[in-house]
């Protein structure tokens, strides 16, 4: 049994509540923390990873909950993505390949986009990670080095392992961000900011509202392959998610999440395709997002093996978008 | 007046119900409906369970022996007689299901006493460390701190095996693994414990420590325990053996051969219920504990050494068991602290494990690194074994001493063998200490054994179920160490498996990527010798009964059910003997007050010999019944018989008493009747070092089918199929037999595809949770179709043998086999990951010049001559095996028959060579395995050290 550490916990019952609360926080210095599901915070906290003296729950908050083609909001539970019949299919696919039925029930679309990211040397009681001497992440103030990577005392390259975020990517998402200093919204590539301590753009006391597609996000074939030991409950040890408008190769979206410290999106290998996407030119452009990302040794599967897994499923998901079955 | 009348007279005041006082008429009602007091209308005679007449008997469930329909193709059973029909063979719920299911089963964490305070333990952060200091004068000082102890509260060392006693309560002088126990606090609530422990001032001396167990093997300066004139060198090896049977120049010139190098790593049971344990010294100064424990007895004892109080004194409560599975058999520190806390402090403590705690206190399989060398000659018999085991202990010796033995012994049979070879070697390391689980000892070297089978079968082109059916061991015979096979259903179970699955249609024909393996097992039911080896003949199990005028049967035990359904079982042998309806069974089994000493739950022996022993308590029982009957009816108890509540003239069932009358009148003058019913397992086995590890009254056998998926470009497998034969004697309760089965398919997928502890660069177990620690989901369950196989076991209780670890054995080889079906790739590591399924297809890729992972040859079998040989030879056995099994053909068999040898004559006799060591010959040290390489040191008394 672990001991939940005490926190004050606070319900706004508006947007506009909350963000006065966060800046009456972050007035009087004190520290807290959002949560939506809980289900990522909540277990964090019982080992003793970065509690603060105040939480702030959005679950109070009405309006924030929609599913449709061209809007979520941050407090749509996973579990109503998986059967909602107006999402993008390819979202609600992502969706039903997190966690276990039971953790989706409670599990929101902003607290998957948001999720701390992982490492073998961090999830840890306090008493392992003691015995440690910690870690750069969660250095209890003692300064302490990165246990993935010794000796480099600058990044913390912990593990996003979001499964939703690539999805968003590659349905060219918009993320909408409220605080106590306005709205402001950006693409969901832009939102993450390398460093698995920094994770994302949202600045103290800023929370996600939504995410929204595009016109015609609805026309996009899309397909998100996933890789883990077990088939429920496992975190993605690599996860690749791809779209298009079909027979359009311009539209073609690749994204990949699971193997760095913030998901990807793989224009880049895209557009050094010279002969342009096709059944023929997957292979290489397969190869090409695979050697383009690093995954390090902090999650279950070892890094190389992991790193030559993008390249299947890369190959699997561009198989599926072209309807390609062989 | 004549019997038939008698029983007429009978019938009248049956009709009206059996009277509860003389003279008072039944069945009174008043106006208001209620009813009359003292003069309720009591059920009538025969009463006692929820039907209102005599059931029929059960001729279905009455074995054919004694005039049933019950078929015995194994043979007749010496408790056949004792067979009504009842319980025995009959799919039973649990009879603890309904409260378990309600959630009203008490586990460790149920229990709240008046009062309670929370402990808390300090554990180590370093692997390897000298405690030179502890200060605890700031925890003390803190309000809410009612108790605090330390190693020095509690210097008596304990363990559960009498001969290694290496554990304290609590670090004495040094700490062996990150999580271990330097200090404990009891407070009065949770956050306030916890905040006490980070006010210990302790000072270390950090010592070098050690995790490979390659590296324990050498001399270190530093020894993780000292064992005095008997420590091998100043290594960290806690256990060596060496085992040497039969011809070793059988193996020259082989016909076939396999050599595998293993690697498999640790692996924990992941039960559900955490530890949690409760002390609590009552007003009288006695230690009330309760704790759920699979062996309460010997947590007695260590409790009583430890705290230097008479066993007497101390009450051990074992609560319900959220999941044992060999890893809560050890008595635990962690229930010496609790009970030091509350001593201390005056008050119950409590003491509930986190997850992470579970983990560091382990006791989980072994990480093991295993080498078996096998070869077959010209016919296909298989002539040398050749294994050497080097098994990871972690911190403690724990169960390994015996661990170490049965690495190697319970790979001698269900095969018989041309000569056997073992060198074992369990060394200590700074790692959370290794022990007993599910199939213990017997799972890493029977998985290397079984998959070497299949590569020598490959290699001569025959099937592989032919050549186990051609080498099989029959019934009663011995095997090339000593130990005495009895009822053995290998055969049937191979067959049976063999049908189920198609194999025949599939093995080495389905497409690359799908596979099909087979895979054997063979376990003890129970071991020959207890733990505690006494020389007063002390049984291994007794079970005390009392029938008082209700009817109720009280059954008192001390066997601890651990979910296994071991109070079932008691309940269904005590309920067929007595003839009685299992809900008038109670089964008593929780406080150490009340219940005779049974051993435990560990090695498979509950049911085979605590079911054993409540035969003997209830047919003590019977006899008094039928005796009572005798002289009401005037027949002899050889022509009563009883049947659901009555007793009655076997030629004419009219007349009769019922079960309650008869029991009335056994109780005239003496009260409630008492008996008591004891096992013992006879005296069998060799005379050599060693010879009694593995030795068990009987034994369990198990195959199965396993059928694979293989992405063979991910390395992902997923096991889809498995046709599991297990031969448990006689199923007792065919549900419960299937459901261990099905368990222990999910068990041993677990530590064959994905379970693993993980210890990382640094040596810290990086997975000491749930999630990382990766236990096969729901989905991840292949379909599994239990064969259950009766051989009828003729000291087995109605002729049943253990169901709870052997049928976990067989799964994994099943698995690994398969995987090479599909891949045609042969994978040494475990568990089968997907990281290490495609290195190995990476490798077989680049092998084969670079080919495409679709384009792998998938292995195809073409018989060779010698398929024919073997499938003759097989048949001939059936024959024979047949009529051992029905005791048709009662001529010795030893291992070594099948070479030709008389075994009426000893071995040595007839070959020269033939021997029989527990010692390697000095020429034989330079060509030692790794763990071999143990006997190369010497013992320190041979060095003139410590005396």
């Amino acid at each position: 049994m672990m001991l939940m550490p005490p926190f004050n916990l606070h319900h706004p019952k508006t947007v506009e509540e909350a963000c006065e609360l966060a800046s009456t926080f972050l007035a009087n210095n004190e520290s807290f923390d959002w949560v939506a599901g809980g289900t990522d915070l909540l277990p964090n906290y019982k080992w003793h990873i970065n509690v603060k003296t105040h939480v702030i729950s959005l679950a109070n908050i009405s309006g924030l909950d929609t599913i449709s083609m061209h809007e979520i909001g941050a407090m749509a539970r996973l579990g109503a993505l998986t059967t909602s019949k107006d999402v993008h299919p390819l979202i609600a696919s992502a969706a039903s390949k997190i966690a276990s039925s039971l953790i989706r029930n409670n599990a929101t679309v902003g607290g998957n986009i948001c999720l701390d990211t992982r490492c073998f040397w961090f999830n840890q009681s306090e008493d392992w990670r003691r015995s440690i001497d910690w870690c750069h992440k969660e250095d209890c103030g003692t300064g302490s080095d990165c246990r993935v990577i010794p000796n480099q005392n600058t990044l913390c390259v912990a593990t996003y392992q979001g499964d939703l975020a690539p999805s968003l990517m590659v349905l060219e998402g918009m993320i909408h961000i409220i605080g106590p200093n306005g709205q402001r919204n950006l693409p969901v590539e832009e939102f993450f900011q390398l460093d698995g301590i920094t994770r994302n753009v949202l600045q103290e006391g800023e929370f996600i509202l939504k995410v929204t597609f595009p016109e015609g996000v609805e026309k996009r074939t899309g397909s998100y392959k996933k890789l883990r030991i077990r088939e429920s409950w496992d975190f993605p040890e690599a996860g690749v998610a791809s779209s298009w408008i079909a027979g359009d190769a311009s539209t073609l979206r690749i994204a990949s999440t699971a193997l760095e410290s913030i998901p990807r999106s793989h224009q880049d290998e895209i557009d050094g395709l010279e002969s342009g996407f096709s059944s023929e030119t997957i292979p290489q452009l397969s190869e090409a997002i695979m050697k383009s990302i690093k995954p390090v040794n902090n999650t279950a599967l070892p890094p190389r093996y992991r790193k030559s897994m993008v390249r299947v499923l890369a190959k699997r998901s561009l198989r599926e978008i072209l309807g390609d079955r062989s | 007046m004549n019997h038939r009348c008698h029983q007429v007279m009978r019938g009248d005041v049956m009709a009206g119900g059996y009277r509860q006082q003389p003279g008072a008429s039944s069945g009174e009602v008043r106006k208001d409906g209620k009813r009359v007091a003292g003069k309720q209308k009591f059920p009538p005679p025969g009463s006692g369970g929820s039907r209102p007449t005599m059931a029929p008997r059960d001729l279905d469930a009455i074995p054919e022996s004694v005039g049933g329909k019950e078929p015995q193709p194994a043979g007749s059973h010496i408790h056949d007689r004792y067979r009504t029909g009842t319980e025995v063979g009959k799919p039973r719920a649990l009879v603890d299901s309904h409260a378990k299911v309600t959630g009203q089963a008490w586990y460790g964490d149920d229990v709240r006493l008046p009062n309670e305070i929370i402990g808390k333990i300090l554990r180590s952060p370093h692997h390897y460390a000298k405690i030179k200091s502890i200060d605890t004068s700031k925890v003390e000082a803190l309000p809410g701190v009612l108790a605090v102890a330390t190693g020095a509260d509690a210097p008596n060392t304990f363990g559960v095996l009498p001969v290694t006693k290496d554990e304290h309560a609590m670090a004495v002088e040094k700490v062996r693994h990150v999580g271990d126990l330097v200090a404990c606090v009891a407070a009065v609530d949770e956050a306030t414990a916890m905040e006490a422990l980070n006010l210990f001032e302790i000072e270390w001396e950090v010592l070098e420590p050690v995790f490979d167990p390659r590296k324990g093997l050498e001399d270190q300066d530093e020894p993780i325990h000292w064992r005095g004139k008997y420590h091998v060198g100043t290594t960290n090896v806690q256990k060596r053996v060496f085992q040497e049977f039969g011809d070793r120049s059988l193996v020259e010139d082989p016909t076939a051969s396999s050599h595998g190098k293993w690697r498999m790593e640790g692996v924990h049971h992941g039960f559900t219920e955490p530890h949690a344990v409760v002390a609590h010294w009552d007003p009288n100064g006695r230690l009330q504990l309760y704790t759920p424990q699979q062996v309460p007895h010997y947590a007695h004892r260590a409790l009583s050494t430890v705290l230097e109080v008479p066993m007497h004194q101390i009450n051990v409560i074992r609560t319900f068991v959220g999941g044992g599975f060999g890893g809560k058999s050890d008595p635990f520190p962690h229930e010496m602290c609790a009970a030091i806390l509350a001593r201390k402090a005056g008050r119950p403590v409590r003491i509930n494990f986190t997850r992470e705690e579970v983990y560091w206190i382990n006791r989980g399989r072994h990480p093991s690194y295993i080498e078996v060398k096998m070869t077959a000659d010209e016919e296909a018999r298989i002539s040398g074994f050749d294994i050497d085991a080097l098994i990871d202990g972690g911190g403690f010796a724990s169960f390994g001493h015996v661990t170490s033995y049965y690495n190697g012994v319970l790979a001698t049979a269900p095969y018989e063998l041309g000569s056997f070879h073992y060198t074992g070697a369990r060394v200590w390391t700074n790692k959370p200490a290794s022990g007993a689980m599910r199939g213990h000892g017997a799972v890493n070297t029977r998985c290397a054994v079984e998959v070497g089978l299949d590569e020598m079968a490959e290699q001569m082109q025959v099937d592989p179920i032919d050549l186990r059916l051609a080498n099989l061991l029959p019934p009663h015979s011995r095997t090339i160490s000593g130990f005495r096979i009895t009822s053995n259903g290998m055969r049937e179970a191979l067959e049976r498996v063999r049908e189920g699955s198609e194999w025949d249609s599939k093995f080495r024909q389905m497409p690359l990527g799908k596979g099909i393996g087979i895979g054997c097992g063979f376990f003890i039911s129970g071991s020959g010798l207890p733990i505690h080896w006494d020389p007063n003949r002390f049984p291994h199990a007794t079970v005390h009964m009392q029938i008082d005028m209700d009817g109720g049967v009280t059954v008192h035990t001390g066997a601890a059910d651990i979910g296994q359904g071991s109070t079932t079982a008691v309940a269904q042998v005590v309920s067929e003997v007595l003839a009685l309806p299992i809900e008038m069974i109670h089964v008593r089994s929780h406080e150490s007050d009340t219940s005779p000493v049974d051993l435990g739950s560990y090695s498979s022996r509950v049911t085979f010999m605590n079911a054993n022993a409540a035969i003997r308590a209830a047919l003590d029982i019977r006899e008094k019944l039928l005796n009572a009957a005798w002289e009401m009816l005037g027949y002899h108890p050889d022509v009563l018989v009883l049947n659901d509540r009555r007793i009655y003239y076997k030629h004419d069932p009219a007349v009769g008493v019922s079960y309650l009358e008869a029991l009335h009148k056994a109780q005239e003058d003496k009260g409630s009747l008492i008996s008591s019913g004891a096992y013992r397992s006879p005296p069998m086995g060799g005379v050599h070092k060693g010879a009694a590890a593995g030795l068990a009254p009987a034994y369990s056998f198990s195959a199965y089918v396993a059928e694979v998926d293989v992405d063979v470009e991910t390395g992902l497998v997923s096991c889809t199929n498995v046709w599991a034969a297990h031969d448990c004697g006689k199923a007792l309760n065919p549900l419960a037999v299937e459901g261990q089965i099905i368990g222990s398919c999910h068990m041993g997928l677990g530590q064959v595809l994905s379970e693993k502890m993980v210890y990382g660069r640094t040596g810290h177990l990086q997975n000491p949770n749930l999630l990382e620690y990766k236990i096969p989901s729901v989905h991840e369950m292949p379909h599994v179709t239990p064969i259950i196989v009766e051989s009828s076991d003729p000291e087995g209780p109605f002729g049943a043998k253990e169901a709870g670890e052997g049928p976990l054995l067989p799964i994994l080889p099943a698995v690994v086999n398969a995987v090479y079906d599909a891949i045609g790739v042969r994978i040494r590591e475990l568990p089968l990951t997907p990281d290490v399924v495609w290195k190995a297809i990476s490798a077989k890729t680049k092998a084969l010049g670079g080919i495409d992972e679709t384009e792998l040859p998938s292995p195809r079998l073409e018989h060779s001559s010698l398929q024919e040989t073997l499938v003759a030879r097989g048949t001939e056995h059936k024959e024979r095996d047949r009529r051992r099994q029905r005791s048709e053909d009662t001529s010795a068999y030893v291992n070594g028959v099948l070479f030709g040898f008389d075994p009426d004559q000893p071995l040595e006799d007839q070959v020269e060579g033939w021997r029989s060591a527990v010692e390697p010959v000095p020429e034989q040290l330079a060509e030692l395995g790794l763990a071999g390489k143990a006997w190369l040191k010497k013992e320190q008394r041979q060095m003139g050290g410590d005396q």
